[in-house]
């Protein structure tokens, strides 16, 4: 640890064994009753699908997941924070999980089947609290995996009383940070805004030929032409949306490779072709969020999760 | 890089350069001057001399697969270019089987495999290989079992008497490289993990792997956290539980950009006694020839590549029991 890390129980070392810790307490050992004291009374959650407000509605949501897939695992691949005890801390905290679906729930009757996915978290926190957050889960890769489709989840979701998140929705968490000033957060960002500007040149000039791609829809990739081929499906779909960065975070600890982690939105018309089929004119707001790893020969390892089904539940509710 | 051309900046440069000349560049005649005339080549499957072996060999393999890619994954090395260098490279695949050719009549499949080289270089040239392919990803990914390919190659190479001769000790030939690696710590505590699994202490991968670990291993298999990496090194132990296991050669390295890691390369000889990835225990005498890339964390083993050569296990089953139908 270089930075101080203070306000949090002793039992933690550093932020990241605090995030990593939480999540295998409350998940995997079913401490879901600390949630209680590990989030804020009034914590806020963003998910693409929708935004929540307090921990009672957190706990209730954690057990229905729970009875839809009890063997789930949650893998911590990575922590990517920034922040200090005044400003608050802020996680990028991406996790693998796998699980089987042997419950009844959100994805209707018990499939038997298994997923493996990832989610990455954003979650502010202070004084061993978590107060507001921000997350994305591959619900595309999930569906997929089930046998269901993600379209169909989502017109199957339409009037279910819940809309995907959208800006307008938002409320201030109490957390206001926008990551840090490192420079490889600097250059993801640059070299994301390069991408939804069209300048895809920047793929073969900025990500290793050998690079490693996961991307929304657990779709695994390997070098240039699968990162234009994801980035631009996506891009294509809304091109005129405006692109932005709502926080950036950059590290270079010992023991990792440097590596970033980016938080982001697109937020226009569904008015191109890509990968949700033909245009239909919908506003959408897309919320992302991208970690990458750099090495000697450029980006080598890429995680972009979006939700698919949040998206073709925007486009659903436009077109009836 | 004293010896060596100075176009390249460093030698995984070097490497990284050489392979995309030679390969997706066709340079192919570049190996005149990039490899010895007599460079000893051993991979599981044969023992090979000469660079006009090699260039003979990369052009059939062109021919059966001319939009092979090669990214180059890693190159973890050791040595200097006074007294040579020794790369490790780690190798990431793509191919289309257009071609008929070693692999039979070619099935238009879309191929993904590793391989791992550990070339010797001195002066701007290689003179001493150890390269390993997973052959059990690329038979699978055409849609053959692995020990019915072997089987297969047996009867097309001319039977067990007029086959190729899978690599052993006993047909190895030495070439100039003598070197062990270094003794960087990450190459040391990778080698003691190994030596441990391999000595049934398989508490060392809850101990010392992540448990969010990728693994990526023989016959194109991936997997994640300690279940995954305990069940494939318990079936490949469990196949030979009384062979030998060696430390060839071991390579640490900390560099910048990069996670500490280490380039491991090992050999397992011995009988298959025992029931594990090889089905019904034969006796048969085998000689398995691996090599391992780990890259290391904050929170242990992260990322974990080990190859060897099923088909060439297979083979030296299927010659030692003589079921070759």
């Amino acid at each position: 640890m270089t930075e101080a890390f203070t306000g949090f129980s002793q039992r933690w070392v550093d932020f990241p064994d605090y995030i990593i810790g939480i999540t295998k307490e409350i998940w995997e050992d079913r401490g879901i009753a600390t949630l209680h004291d590990y989030y804020a009374d009034d914590v806020v959650m963003r998910f693409p699908s929708g935004i929540l407000h307090g921990n009672q509605t957190v706990i209730n949501g954690t057990m229905a997941t729970i009875a839809e897939f009890p063997d789930r695992v949650l893998l911590a691949e990575d922590v990517i924070w920034s922040g200090d005890a005044e400003t608050g801390y802020l996680s990028s905290h991406r996790v693998r999980t796998t699980g089987t679906h042997t419950g009844h729930g959100a994805f209707g009757a018990p499939t038997g089947k298994q997923f493996d996915i990832r989610v990455i978290a954003d979650c502010a926190a202070k004084s061993d609290t978590i107060y507001d957050e921000w997350l994305v889960r591959d619900y595309g890769g999930m569906a997929r995996q089930l046998g269901l489709d993600p379209q169909q989840i989502a017109r199957d979701q339409v009037g279910d009383g819940t809309r995907p998140f959208t800006p307008a929705d938002d409320v201030d968490g109490g957390y206001h940070g926008t990551g840090n000033t490192n420079e490889w957060g600097e250059k993801y960002g640059d070299i994301l805004n390069r991408i939804m500007a069209a300048d895809l040149a920047v793929i073969p000039r900025e990500y290793d030929r050998a690079c490693h791609l996961h991307h929304a829809g657990a779709r695994d990739g390997l070098s240039h032409a699968d990162a234009d081929t994801y980035w631009t499906a996506l891009r294509s779909s809304f091109p005129s949306a405006t692109f932005a960065i709502h926080h950036q975070i950059g590290r270079d600890d010992p023991m990792m490779p440097p590596r970033a982690a980016i938080r982001w939105s697109l937020t226009g018309k569904h008015d191109g072709w890509g990968m949700f089929g033909p245009p239909t004119g919908a506003p959408v707001h897309v919320m992302g969020i991208s970690h990458a790893e750099f090495g000697p020969w450029g980006l080598r390892h890429e995680t972009t999760l979006y939700d698919e089904v949040s998206i073709w539940k925007q486009i659903a509710l436009h077109t009836g | 890089m004293r010896g060596f051309d100075n176009r390249w900046k460093d030698f995984p440069d070097y490497i990284i350069g050489i392979t995309k000349e030679i390969w997706e560049d066709r340079g192919l005649a570049t190996l005149h001057d990039y490899y010895a005339p007599d460079i000893p080549v051993r991979s599981p499957a044969s023992m090979v001399i000469g660079n006009q072996d090699v260039i003979a060999a990369t052009m059939a393999t062109l021919a059966e697969f001319p939009d092979r890619t090669l990214y180059g994954e890693d190159v973890i090395w050791s040595g200097t270019p006074e007294d040579g260098m020794l790369s490790s490279h780690r190798l990431h695949s793509t191919a289309t089987h257009t071609g008929d050719g070693a692999y039979g009549k070619a099935t238009g499949k879309r191929l993904q495999y590793r391989i791992i080289a550990d070339c010797h270089a001195i002066n701007n040239q290689i003179n001493d290989e150890w390269l390993i392919r997973d052959q059990g990803a690329i038979v699978r990914q055409m849609g053959w079992d692995p020990a019915d390919y072997a089987r297969d190659s047996i009867a097309r190479e001319g039977g067990p008497e007029n086959c190729v001769q899978p690599f052993t000790p006993a047909i190895d030939q030495p070439g100039p490289y003598k070197g062990r690696g270094n003794d960087n710590e990450w190459g040391q505590k990778y080698a003691d993990i190994l030596t441990r699994i391999m000595g049934a202490d398989l508490a060392v991968i809850p101990a010392e792997y992540d448990r969010a670990c990728q693994l990526e291993y023989a016959g194109g298999r991936s997997g994640l956290s300690h279940g995954d990496a305990d069940k494939f090194w318990t079936s490949l132990r469990s196949s030979f539980p009384n062979a030998k296991f060696t430390i060839e050669h071991q390579i640490g390295r900390d560099d910048p950009m990069m996670p500490p890691r280490a380039a491991i390369r090992w050999g397992l000889h011995g009988k298959h006694e025992g029931w594990g990835a090889f089905g019904t225990p034969t006796g048969a005498e085998v000689y398995i020839m691996g090599a391992s890339h780990a890259e290391f964390g904050p929170w242990g083993l992260r990322r974990e590549y080990t190859l060897f050569d099923e088909t060439a296990v297979w083979k030296q089953i299927i010659l030692a029991t003589g079921a070759v139908e």
